[in-house]
């Protein structure tokens, strides 16, 4: 992979080498290695900060309604503990009674910040005492059924379905119809090609909400209104962000080799297929990935062109939670932990073709 | 010798063939499905249409109502002469977003991007650890972080009173609202890095090989290498960074229950253009709104595009492009 | 292989044309399959061609308001498959459509030819705001003499217009206080009284109520010289989900909610009385310190779902509607007590009524009427009513249905339920007014500047609130 530092190398040691401490010190490889650690603090100390909210997110996932209003930040859903006295349940605390502990149930309130406290085995006497002096007394409770409850309230197996049909043939699309076109915009001359590739960024200048109308109506009038194709075809005509992109990314490509090819006889499409796309490699996975995420999260196309429920995708689903009287946050939580794992498992395994860097040989001089 | 200048003719010709021949799916798309939906917008910009009801034409009434009263209010600094205060509002919130946003984002998603690209232990895991905001749907995101800003139940003020610092009401504070929402932003911009790691993947390295040969220390290898071969991806991040901040939308909706508040002060341009549309049914106000976002947009992007020539160093560019 | 990339493309291209002229199928493989019947899309929508089973279709769309929960969903299902299995020449079909969107889609699908037959159900607001595209019912009404004596009346004017009567009354939802028990048990306070004819239950009383509930972290209240404004942890009153017309219609203006006087032409939201209102809260929020500030609010919102079940309120000023998501599991008693008597000495209890609407431009009216009149009936209207969570609008079906609501939230005083329909505020707080969504936002904006302390002094934000309103009205009577 290419980068800033190489790796260090202790093979190759001889007398009179500098060691350890004398590398570190004066090096290069004591720089890198110096790199290395900072990076990595400062790495640690930004992970810390961007993972909080997500250990915040997976923390109300396990809640349930009524852990979140009365205990919003603890990390490890609990529930105040509670005991029978009487005939109803009451919470349990750790009392402090003539220096001795005990565990006693808050039957009452009373003013001035007291309450009045029973041993369960003996409810009949009362101590009063004031709360806040005493311990509320606490038991984990976990709620894995949330994300049972977020996966079948809906059918999300159908949602999943419908959005793997859709995500995967629009990176088809997309795949194939972006590389020509950025190949064409990046590689060729040709009279006003300059003034289309302006025209074809200009598109994505103005607001989506005021084509929504137009846009529903022309899908409606060719009657894939409640399909799914107006969320895959038009991918198979490119779009301006990955177009965009790849265009830079293949005028990073000296034109070396495409001449070299040119000259063995390659015609265009020869030349775009074994020597420019090899190059850009991180791009197009890149670019890959970013349509999978914008696919797989988008909701509002979907919800508009999308008419029965049984066509809905993932993202589409997930707003049946935040409906206008209940937010039920932990299941809206507990439902976008599940959506994230295809993407995340993607972005993990397609860091190879990350980390396999470019190398070149003599292309210079 | 008569089949010489011909071949030469046919040649850029055919260049110039080729070159439509594969824009031809963006082509016919724009065609087909673009630009119907755009030219219809840009007619109802001249429109008073509530989308239940045909059109009426009002020529250049919306666009008036715009701009009437704008030099008298610069004269007297207030906002009552302004025909419609609200879109000059909107515009202003966007503005200092992005003056906030946009620089930040660039800036963090770079230097982390070159962070990731060395080779320490478990780097697959620290990217996918910054990585995994970005993939969150936007939504949830977003109601992840109404309750984080809480000023009393949230996670942030209690850790930040930890510090003896009294942290403010986020976004149930007019002032306060719209920095919440940048922070929000950085959170999410995994996404962005991945670009900037896919650069700068891609620059070869012999021409570190070679400068280290030729003595350059770390940071004249990041000004002289990494930095002009960068210029490609950076000047793609910008454009498009200034086209969607420009339209941010979702989480001010979200945030601020589709309201703008508290007192306005998340009323983005695209809120209020929303607003205008879906819930005031002024379709044609809506479209105009539309269009001047179009336009202000484009001419940044055109003086982007313009001083690139200045700072952004392709490789492999062709000369003399028609 | 270029060739082959190109005609990939070629092919996509013609199978959208040809898919162009076959009808939608949910397959995303078979675009060419030859449609049964004619369907190249004219103005009439699929919805007047006859499926297999010959009934004409009526698409009920759900979101603008309740209904859009799994469980609701679910039971809509149910009510669904009813009404289809007892009728014949009509098919039924319930369109779920997530709030967020509802709006933006019902236009998206009025415009492009294909409304919904039925809208609901719809507060006051949702027909206010859509006001043009309903049709009127009224010739339905008149050619079948139907018989609305069994509703209640002011249900039926609710939804008369001078040029429309918009729908048949599905359910109200008139309001009161529900009031926790436990926090006037510890302030050892008695509970408000019951009784509708107790005119010292008022505003005043219900503020010094209001103040010795409101306790800091030291458990003084707001009454005692040393509470502490910055550490309060209880409050005594909310109203925090109603909006400007709604938390002022209650203080006896001449035009009760409505911030304009009845010719729709002129604005008064700085009524003496408004103001006097508005006044009475900023005070509350910023002097007396009873009601929560912006800040404290969305500290609550972040934890609980609701004012009420968040535990900290003692007195939450809400509807029937709050019963199904509000009283779930209350880790504490309650009640519900009428809503008092303002500085007038009158008692104007707001309510919220749905009622389902008919597209003017759908397809089959007159078999959204029938459906109309079949969820309203006496023999569905408490089923239909459960799903929504409102008190049906039908007389003869009130102790019935009092019967189900005193078995599903048992505990509460529903005399209070019943006789605050009495109460209700007409022109009620979210009946029509031209361009009705722009003076609400003009009006929450307002309403905010007095919730975050922009601005405390409600006489000033009420005048500016009103040019802001006249001007919008001016502009409105000047496009017509």
């Amino acid at each position: 992979m290419a980068s800033i530092t190489s790796p260090i190398n202790n093979k190759s040691r001889k007398p009179g080498d500098p060691n350890i401490f004398q590398k570190l010190a004066y090096g290069i490889k004591g720089q890198e290695l110096l790199i290395k650690l900072v990076t990595t603090f400062i790495l640690a100390v930004g992970a810390v900060l961007i993972l909080t909210p997500f250990v915040f997110m997976i923390s109300t996932s396990l809640k349930d309604q009524s852990q979140l209003r009365s205990d919003p930040l603890s990390i490890i859903p609990r529930r105040p503990t509670t005991v029978e006295v009487n005939g109803k349940q009451e919470p349990l605390y750790k009392v402090n009674l003539d220096g001795e502990v005990n565990q006693m149930a808050l039957i009452k309130k009373i003013p001035g910040k007291k309450g009045q406290f029973v041993d369960p085995a003996n409810p009949g006497q009362i101590y009063e005492l004031l709360i806040t002096d005493q311990k509320p007394i606490y038991h984990v409770e976990i709620h894995w059924e949330n994300f049972k409850k977020a996966l079948t309230s809906v059918p999300f197996d159908r949602y999943f379905i419908n959005t793997m049909l859709v995500v995967t043939l629009s990176m088809l699309g997309m795949l194939t119809s972006c590389t020509l076109v950025a190949y064409g915009f990046s590689r060729f001359r040709a009279p006003g090609l300059n003034i289309l590739f302006l025209v074809m960024i200009a598109t994505i200048m103005l607001p989506s909400q005021v084509r929504l109308i137009p846009v529903y109506v022309m899908f409606q009038k060719i009657g894939w209104v409640d399909t799914l194709l107006p969320l895959i075809i038009p991918a198979f005509f490119a779009n301006p962000y990955d177009v965009f992109l790849l265009r830079q990314f293949f005028m990073t490509i000296p034109l070396e080799l495409d001449d070299a090819a040119k000259i063995d006889g390659a015609n265009p499409l020869q030349t775009l297929m074994y020597v420019v796309l090899p190059q850009a490699r991180p791009a197009i996975v890149a670019v890959a990935i970013f349509h999978f995420l914008f696919a797989w999260n988008d909701f509002y196309e979907p919800l508009i062109f999308l008419h029965s429920r049984e066509n809905w995708t993932l993202a589409v689903g997930l707003q049946t939670f935040d409906a206008l009287y209940s937010v039920n946050t932990h299941l809206i939580m507990a439902a976008s932990l599940v959506m994230i794992i295809p993407p995340v498992l993607l972005f993990f395994f397609s860091q190879r073709i990350f980390t396999q860097g470019v190398v070149f040989t003599g292309i210079k001089g | 010798m008569k089949k010489t200048p011909r071949k030469q003719l046919s040649m850029s010709k055919r260049e110039a063939l080729y070159g439509y021949l594969f824009i031809s799916p963006w082509l016919i798309g724009f065609i087909l499905f673009t630009i119907g939906p755009m030219l219809a917008s840009l007619y109802f910009s001249f429109t008073d249409y509530n989308v239940v009801d045909s059109p009426t034409w009002v020529g250049l009434a919306n666009y008036s109502k715009i701009f009437s009263g704008v030099p008298e209010a610069i004269r007297t600094l207030s906002s009552e002469p302004l025909g419609d205060p609200l879109f000059w509002k909107s515009l202003q919130v966007t503005l200092y977003f992005a003056m906030l946003a946009l620089p930040l984002g660039l800036i963090v998603s770079f230097f982390l991007a070159l962070l990731l690209n060395q080779k320490i232990p478990g780097v697959n895991l620290w990217r996918t650890v910054y990585f995994l905001p970005s993939v969150i749907a936007g939504v949830a995101v977003t109601i992840l972080w109404v309750r984080i800003f809480s000023p009393r139940v949230g996670i942030l003020n209690p850790i930040l009173e930890k510090f003896g610092i009294q942290g403010p009401g986020w976004l149930s504070s007019p002032d306060w609202a719209v920095p919440a929402l940048v922070i929000m932003s950085l959170w999410g911009i995994g996404g962005g890095m991945i670009i900037y790691l896919a650069g700068l993947q891609g620059v070869p390295t012999d021409l570190y090989d070679a400068s280290k040969v030729d003595g350059a220390n770390l940071v004249q290898r990041f000004r002289f290498v990494t930095l002009p071969m960068m210029t490609p991806v950076i000047f793609y991040e910008l454009v498009l960074s200034l086209i969607a901040t420009f339209q941010y939308f979702t989480e001010a909706y979200v945030a601020s229950g589709g309201t703008g508040g508290p007192v306005r002060s998340t009323l983005f341009y695209n809120l209020y253009l929303y607003q205008n549309a879906f819930k005031y049914f002024d379709m044609g106000y809506a479209s105009t709104m539309a269009w001047i976002l179009f336009v202000i947009v484009l001419l940044l992007t055109l003086l982007v595009f313009r001083s690139s020539e200045y700072w952004v160093h392709y490789e492999g560019q062709l000369r003399g492009r028609g | 292989m270029k060739r082959l990339i190109l005609i990939l493309n070629l092919v996509l291209i013609a199978t959208m044309v040809i898919g162009a002229c076959s009808k939608p199928t949910t397959e995303v493989g078979s675009p060419e399959a030859p449609a049964p019947t004619e369907a190249v899309a004219t103005e009439e929508p699929a919805a007047t061609e006859a499926p297999a089973t010959g009934k004409v279709k009526v698409t009920i769309f759900v979101g603008m308001g309740t209904g859009t929960d799994p469980d609701q969903i679910d039971a809509q299902m149910v009510l669904q498959d009813k009404f289809n299995s007892t009728h014949d020449n009509i098919e039924v079909e319930f369109l779920i459509v997530p709030h967020e969107e509802a709006g933006t889609r019902f236009l998206a699908m009025v415009s492009g030819g294909t409304a919904p037959e039925l809208v609901g159900p719809n507060g006051v607001e949702t027909s206010a705001t859509y006001f043009d595209v309903w049709a009127d019912i009224t010739p339905y009404i008149e050619a079948e003499n139907f018989d609305t004596s069994d509703f209640y009346g002011p249900a039926v004017e609710l939804n008369t217009y001078p040029d429309k009567n918009t729908g048949l009354p599905l359910g109200l939802y008139p309001s009161f206080i529900f009031y926790n028990k436990d926090l006037f048990d510890a302030a050892g306070l008695p509970y408000p009284t019951h009784d509708f004819n107790d005119k010292t239950w008022n505003m005043d009383k219900l503020r010094e109520y209001a103040m010795l509930l409101t306790l800091d972290e030291n458990y003084n209240n707001a009454t005692s010289p040393d509470f502490d404004p910055t550490k309060i942890v209880q409050w005594g009153y909310d109203d925090s989900w109603e909006g400007m017309r709604g938390a002022l219609g209650m203080w006896g203006a001449e035009n009760i909610g409505r911030p304009t006087i009845s010719d729709y032409k002129t604005a008064v939201a700085n009524s003496p009385e408004w103001v006097y209102g508005l006044n009475w809260i900023s005070n509350g929020i910023w002097n007396d310190h009873f009601i929560q500030d912006a800040a404290a609010q969305a500290d609550r919102d972040a934890i609980a779902n609701d004012p009420f079940g968040f535990g900290a309120i003692a007195m939450f000023y809400s509807y029937t509607w709050f019963f199904a998501e509000g009283l779930v599991e209350l880790p504490f008693e309650y009640d519900i007590a009428p809503f008092p008597y303002n500085q007038k000495g009158e008692r104007i209890s707001r309510i919220d009524a749905d009622n389902f609407t008919i597209s003017a431009g759908s397809a089959n009216q007159d078999a959204a009427w029938e459906v109309m009149k079949w969820l309203t009936d006496p023999e569905q209207i408490i089923d239909v009513c459960l799903i929504y969570g409102c008190v049906p609008a039908r007389k003869s079906v009130a102790d019935e249905f009092r019967t189900v609501l005193e078995e599903r939230w048992p505990g509460l005083d529903y005399d209070v339920v019943f006789n605050s329909i009495d109460y209700l505020d007409n022109p009620n707080h979210e009946s029509y007014i031209p361009d009705w969504s722009r003076i609400e936002e003009a009006l929450n904006n307002s309403l905010s500047l007095i919730y975050t302390g922009e601005n405390k002094d409600a006489q000033n934000v009420l005048d500016q609130v009103n040019t802001e309103i006249q001007t919008i009205l001016d502009e409105y009577w000047a496009g017509q």
